[in-house]
């Protein structure tokens, strides 16, 4: 006969990303302590989320390299509802959106950088946060 | 030569049920009780409908209407999955059924428990077409439609001077009219200092920025125009109608414009098949899943520039009396969020002359927007016939 113990609030877990075939690499990198883009072995353009074909040329092919860490914001939002209940020990965070020198956009936490310093194009570099045994998360503190 | 599709198509039935915080019906019955309500506000039997198109996900199926509506030979069944576009995206694919006459009786409904039921923050990861988002930003934090438009918003308030003034302004008015109503699930007046006063949730989404979650439905009848002339009620046509999918439709982070969406590519597609401008438009209701996005859509339907949206809706304009009343029932800001089918209801209503105390005196001509799914838009412009 199973027991029922009283009542505890769970514990909320993390949301935890699922590679794809199309994406590990990605997240390998981000393990690894490296930002890898995927580039088009056509045409050669970089394209950020990580997909199977090329939508400007059509290649099927492409290769992972390894971009710079750098970039300048180009939105951010400062959350402070948790909405998923993981977060709500850390809220208010800010999430920036940050254009990459290496072309691409990047969405992720940044860290460091007061609310009145946020503004658009302001200099920041990506982190790197290992979260699991198997996940690395990118972070940003002021660059 | 006029499009081929302009005025064919009518919206001859409406109907919706109470809008509510907290119900014990499911969504599939409350998307029936606004069926049955729809169908017999067109003058119709259940069994006149051979056309569906439901809500999904989160609602009822084909089967569902043929086993609780009787209905004796259904000739289509489609969804069209555009989040909150879906369902003026659906007039389109209703009035192609109807206007070649495929189908006789197209119904769009949809049945939500919002409120007692799965709520948002949930719901999102569970959709295929937000796999990019699951993978690559809900680790991160950002996984709710409020955190992942605030970044647009932010961007618009930066570039262009928009300020959250102007958002309040979206919000008292459409409480206003929501008043006014009485079907609604937010009924007490909303002034922009409460709003001003009311809890963060995304910067720069304060609580009153953002759509209710609710219970409730709503449907309407699509039939061919040259029948539903002789059906119970004004006639009302779909004089044009577009949907529009925006570059990256599965994450707004990766669009090369945060603030160009499907809507810019819809609403030309609707204006010309109508034969019409924005300047034309006597009344709108427009996707308010935040007041930010009402904004943004003002400017992509054209009815100002780029960048002029937040002055736009100031000084008494959007409200009724005003140079483009908006939202008329209350929105998904203060009405309820049935997923915008009912700005579809509403509209009709305007343009059957039949909106009681939020009538637009004389309306003839309207536009009705869905915008969803991370980007996607739909814009119908329905027209009161002579």
């Amino acid at each position: 006969m199973s027991t029922v113990s009283a009542a505890t609030p769970p514990v909320p877990e993390r949301p935890l990303p699922t590679p794809t075939r199309d994406s590990q690499p990605y997240w390998d990198g981000l393990r690894e302590g490296r930002l890898m883009l995927q580039h088009c072995a056509g045409c050669g353009k970089v394209r950020h989320y990580p997909r199977p074909v090329c939508p400007h040329c059509f290649s099927m092919e492409s290769q992972w390299r390894q971009a710079p860490l750098d970039g300048r914001i180009h939105s951010w939002t400062v959350c402070h509802h948790p909405f998923n209940f993981f977060f709500k020990s850390t809220t208010p965070y800010t999430i920036a959106l940050v254009d990459m020198a290496a072309g691409v956009r990047i969405n992720a936490p940044l860290r460091g950088m007061a609310e009145s310093a946020l503004k658009i194009g302001a200099p920041v570099r990506l982190a790197f946060e290992p979260v699991s045994k198997d996940v690395t998360l990118p972070y940003f503190v002021p660059g | 030569m006029a499009h081929a599709l302009r005025d064919k198509a009518a919206i001859s039935g409406i109907g919706e049920t109470a809008y509510t915080r907290g119900t014990t019906k499911s969504g599939l019955a409350l998307q029936l009780e606004a069926s049955l309500k729809a169908i017999d506000d067109a003058g119709l039997s259940p069994r006149d409908i051979d056309g569906v198109v439901p809500y999904f996900p989160g609602g009822g199926i084909a089967e569902d209407f043929i086993a609780n509506l009787g209905l004796p030979d259904l000739a289509v069944s489609a969804f069209v999955p555009m989040g909150g576009a879906s369902c003026v995206a659906a007039l389109q694919m209703a009035a192609m059924a109807v206007a070649t006459g495929v189908c006789r009786n197209v119904l769009i409904s949809v049945g939500r428990t919002g409120y007692s039921g799965a709520r948002v923050s949930t719901r999102l990861q569970q959709f295929p077409q937000f796999a990019l988002a699951a993978e690559f930003e809900a680790p991160i934090g950002m996984f709710a439609p409020a955190q992942l438009y605030a970044q647009g918003a932010r961007r618009h308030m930066e570039l262009y001077g928009t300020t959250t003034r102007q958002f309040a302004e979206v919000a008292v008015v459409t409480r206003r009219h929501a008043i006014l109503n009485g079907n609604v699930v937010m009924n007490k007046p909303l002034t922009v200092e409460e709003h001003h006063a009311s809890r963060m949730i995304a910067d720069p989404f304060r609580l009153y920025d953002c759509s209710l979650e609710s219970d409730g439905g709503a449907a309407v009848v699509v039939s061919a125009s040259d029948r539903a002339r002789d059906l119970r009620q004004r006639l009302v046509t779909i004089s044009g109608v577009a949907e529009g999918h925006p570059e990256s439709p599965a994450s707004i982070a990766q669009r090369p414009d945060l603030l160009e969406f499907g809507l810019a590519k819809a609403a030309p597609r609707a204006f010309g098949m109508a034969g019409v401008g924005p300047k034309d438009i006597d009344v709108a209701e427009i996707y308010d899943c935040f007041t930010f996005t009402v904004i943004n859509q003002l400017e992509l339907l054209g009815f100002c520039k780029k960048g002029e949206g937040g002055p736009f809706v100031m000084d008494g304009r959007i409200a009724l009396g005003g140079e483009l009343p908006i939202n008329t029932h209350g929105g998904l800001l203060s009405q309820g969020h049935v997923v915008g089918l009912n700005h579809v209801v509403e509209l009709t209503r305007q343009l059957r002359h039949a909106a009681g105390k939020a009538q637009v005196k004389d309306a003839e001509l309207g536009l009705v927007t869905g915008y969803g799914d991370m980007g996607d838009g739909s814009v119908a412009i329905l027209r009161r016939a002579a």
